[in-house]
């Protein structure tokens, strides 16, 4: 009856160089009360989990009280502009490709945020792309966060069809 | 990341049994949001957090989501939790973001 998919995935990737450990979708559970339905989600992982574990490694103290280069907001809004603009421009809304789209942006995004090489900063990429259907819809977020390090940029794009908004979160790693 | 209980505990609490209404929709994402940081902060572990969360109404209409993070797997991690009733549905997410 309902047309609405939903779709999550998310992708990791491990910034000290290891080989990076496989992540497999898992349903945690579902709980069913009188009349909302709620599913969790959860992304786990396979194998080498342990083991990472044992080897965490122990950095020495650089003795540097915050960043030495702060995250450039306008620049990575800039980027953000340019990839929703581009891939989205007079494209129409479908399931197949939306989903397709959704991961590709995702991945073109934080590679472009990788390419402006901000040291020890950990960056998390939320894309979305919904259908226009005179649905009204409310997005917010709040972080726990240092906030003299850490920041956000945002920028959401629509055409006659389709809207897409997508949010880069950029933390600082002490 | 296994605290997913938090989260749905939250959602339930603060909009669970309601229909979608424009007026008061800003007022519930933002009173979701901020009960699950609360709870998320009352863990005390030594964790940045991020928490997102979409409110859309019943319209036959299709959202996709996607999230992608550069960061130690080995110490951060994420979690998403997607609620609906009969009007509307809610998407949180939880990223943790170990210092």
């Amino acid at each position: 009856m309902s047309d609405v998919a939903k779709d999550k995935s998310q992708k990791r990737e491990k910034r000290t160089g290891k080989v990076s450990s496989e992540g497999s979708h898992g349903v945690k559970g579902n709980t069913r009360t009188k009349d909302s339905i709620s599913t969790v989600s959860c992304l786990t992982e396979l194998g080498h989990h342990d083991e990472n574990i044992r080897m965490t490694v122990t950095m020495e103290n650089t003795y540097q009280m915050g960043p030495h280069k702060r995250f450039p907001v306008p620049a990575v809004t800039d980027i953000l502009k340019d990839v929703l603009v581009s891939y989205l421009q007079e494209e129409k809304y479908e399931v197949e490709w939306s989903q397709k789209m959704t991961k590709t942006i995702c991945e073109v995004i934080r590679a472009r945020v990788k390419d402006l090489m901000i040291p020890r900063y950990k960056t998390v990429v939320l894309v979305h792309i919904g259908q226009l259907n005179g649905q009204s819809m409310q997005m917010s977020s709040r972080c726990l966060w240092d906030a003299s390090n850490d920041t956000f940029a945002s920028y959401s794009f629509k055409n006659s069809s389709l809207f897409g908004v997508a949010t880069v979160y950029a933390v600082y790693y002490e | 990341m296994d605290d997913y209980q938090t989260e749905e505990e939250s959602v339930e609490a603060a909009i669970g049994g309601n229909a979608y209404q424009h007026s008061r929709v800003n007022q519930w994402s933002t009173s979701v949001v901020e009960q699950c940081l609360s709870q998320l902060s009352k863990l005390g572990k030594p964790f940045k957090y991020i928490v997102t969360c979409i409110i859309m109404q019943k319209n036959g209409a299709g959202l996709q989501t996607a999230s992608t993070c550069f960061w130690d797997n080995s110490t951060d991690g994420s979690c998403a939790v997607r609620w609906e009733n009969k009007s509307m549905y809610c998407i949180v997410s939880v990223f943790g973001l170990a210092i």
